[in-house]
């Protein structure tokens, strides 16, 4: 349905790069997960999308950009970071109005209240409203054009478990419809559950784009727990083939560097016994740790 | 273009500074043009009783023009609100044509402006009515008012180019209460008395022709009519009538809000 194509998308403040040529795809029928340090320049990516921000580059939706398209918010429905509403404007009104300006109906708006759970807030005024009460709100407004695109600036800011376990299957099954759903979080275990593909940047610059699974993959984390009563013969063996050996957890050695059939095959070869050979997958926060690591600009101090 | 209209229709009806501006404006001049014509009674008449009736004194050229102020703030909250709460966003999703947005901006405050001084036009009517105060001549009485609502319209749109040049809302107010009261007088000022020290005080040299350039004070020769600035004729100052000091409001309005529009088209939202 809609292919989102990113290309050089550049924006400088002042001397400091926030966006540096960054290009990139996202693809219709999946949830691509945008993820990077904070300040690495989501949020100004998704602005430089929908042209809000004048910077370098363009990004096409189904190869016309956010400015080309009659009606936007039924191709595109965005959450930016910052909640645009007028803090008396009730919220019912603040969705007829952007309704009006898309020819969408008023029943549409008031399915996507119901949808989102606002009913009953539905005719107060936002400067009334909890963090996650505005939040649904703005997930309301992307959503009420029933369009193919969604980029949503990290949606999940605010709700309560069960709003974010809402959240996590609305968006799996508007991407299961065929729709592309781009969405940044600082939540790596939402995003690990969530997102099908990456898109991940650091200091505003691509580090991967791509599926979830390569992007663990290659980050090379990934670890095979050995057991093995001949681990003297095994263990000099697998160093020579440039694995690093751990002791533990338990009688096991943790054995990084190697996948578990060269493991097999090592041992094969040296003639050494295997009681148990198991494959422990990185997760995505090590991998993303592990990409960013380098580019993160605002670390932690070190606590010792 | 009929889309950037209806989303600022909507805008406009749902937000409550709206109604209370417009009640503002049509209160106080309710119930200044009726305590007025009361206190005028049968015997007063002709040019200067109905401008003041519609003017609520500014025709005197002694008091600014106070619906224009009020109304005018509806179009500094036009902009004004969109960067007060980062509505400009959701605005720019909505209508991603910028021009767009700000045309239908500038053609709905211009149509409500002068709904609404239309309003004050006819509540001075009927005062006029009630208490029985004898009207000019019918042009007459279309020079005011469209004089006043004119100077309305373009007050209001001064606040918009304003609001839409610092993207403050506050400055924005700011700079439509202080320029035509602060600023101008004291340029006024400044300019007579350098005028008035130099050897030749009552002739038309030296800076005087500037005052009449001012753009507020300028526009307000539309309705202006027994003025106090006739008094600074013998500093040699002389004014445009209605027609040449709408044109200087008008054209300072019109470079506002090119200067508005190139900033808006550019920048960030
Ligand atoms: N309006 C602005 N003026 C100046 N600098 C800005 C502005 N907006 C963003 N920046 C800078 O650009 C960089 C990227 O900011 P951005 O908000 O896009 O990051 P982010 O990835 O969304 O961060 P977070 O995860 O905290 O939301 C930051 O260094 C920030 O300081
Ligand atoms: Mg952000």
């Amino acid at each position: 349905m809609a292919l989102i194509e990113a290309r050089g998308l550049g924006k400088s403040y002042g001397s400091k790069r926030a966006v540096d040529d960054l290009s990139f795809t996202v693809k219709p029928g999946s949830v691509t997960g945008f993820l990077g340090p904070n300040g690495s320049g989501k949020s100004t990516t998704m602005r430089l999308m929908l042209s809000l921000d004048a910077g370098q580059g363009t990004t096409t939706f189904d190869g016309r950009t956010f400015g080309e398209l009659r009606h936007p918010m039924r191709h595109v429905g965005a959450l930016l970071e910052a909640k645009p509403f007028h803090p008396t404007r009730r919220a019912r009104d603040h969705l007829r109005m952007l309704a009006a300006a898309n020819d969408v109906s008023t029943q549409r708006v008031d399915e996507v209240i119901r949808l989102v759970g606002l009913e009953s807030v539905a005719r107060g005024r936002p400067r009334k409203f909890s963090l996650g009460m505005g939040q649904r709100l703005g997930i309301a407004a992307a959503l009420l054009g029933d369009p193919h695109t969604l980029l949503l600036d990290e949606p999940s800011n605010g709700l309560d478990p069960q709003g974010i376990t809402w959240l996590r299957q609305l968006l799996k099954h508007l991407a299961g419809e065929g729709r592309s759903v781009f969405v940044s979080s600082h939540l790596l275990q939402e995003m690990a559950v969530l997102a099908d593909e990456l898109v991940v940047i650091g200091r505003g610059k691509l580090l991967a784009n791509g599926a979830v699974a390569d992007f663990v993959t290659s980050s090379g984390l990934g670890t095979v727990e050995v057991v093995s009563p001949d681990m003297a013969t095994l263990g000099p063996e697998l160093e020579s083939r440039g694995a690093t050996l751990v002791a533990g957890p338990g009688d096991a050695t943790t054995v990084s560097g190697l996948d578990a059939a060269a493991i097999g095959d090592a041992a094969h070869e040296s003639g050494a016994r295997l009681h148990q050979l198991t494959t422990r997958q990185a997760s995505l926060e090590e991998a993303f740790l592990a990409a960013t690591g380098l580019d993160e600009e605002f670390r932690g101090g070190d606590q010792s | 273009m009929m889309d950037a209209l209806r989303y600022e229709w909507v805008r406009l009806r749902t937000i409550r500074s709206t109604y209370w501006i417009i009640g503002i404006a049509l209160g106080f001049q309710l119930a200044m043009s009726f305590l007025i014509g009361a206190l005028a009674g049968d015997d007063a008449g002709g040019t200067d009783s109905f401008a003041i009736l519609v003017t609520i004194g500014a025709s005197t050229g002694f008091a600014p023009l106070f619906i224009a102020y009020v109304i005018g703030l509806m179009g500094v909250f036009s902009m004004g609100h969109e960067y007060r709460h980062g509505m400009i966003r959701a605005t720019l999703t909505a209508v991603p044509q910028r021009w767009a947005v700000l045309a239908a901006k500038v053609l709905l405050i211009v149509a409500v402006s002068a709904a609404c001084a239309l309003a004050c036009v006819l509540i001075a009517l009927l005062s006029a009515t009630i208490f029985s105060i004898e009207l000019p001549g019918w042009g007459e009485v279309l020079a005011i008012s469209s004089g006043t609502t004119i100077f309305a319209v373009l007050f209001s749109l001064s606040g918009l180019a304003y609001a839409t040049i610092t993207r403050n809302q506050t400055a924005a107010v700011a700079l439509l209460l202080l320029v035509p009261t602060i600023l101008e007088g004291i340029i006024k000022s400044v300019i007579l008395a350098i005028h008035a020290a130099s050897d030749d005080p009552t002739g038309k040299g030296g800076g005087v022709w500037l005052i009449k350039y001012l753009p507020y004070d300028s526009g307000g020769q539309m309705y202006t009519r027994r003025s106090l600035e006739d008094l600074l004729e013998i500093f040699g100052v002389v004014p445009f009538g209605p027609v040449g000091g709408g044109l200087v409001m008008g054209t300072f309005v019109a470079l506002l809000l090119a200067v508005g529009s190139y900033l808006f088209l550019r920048r960030d939202a």
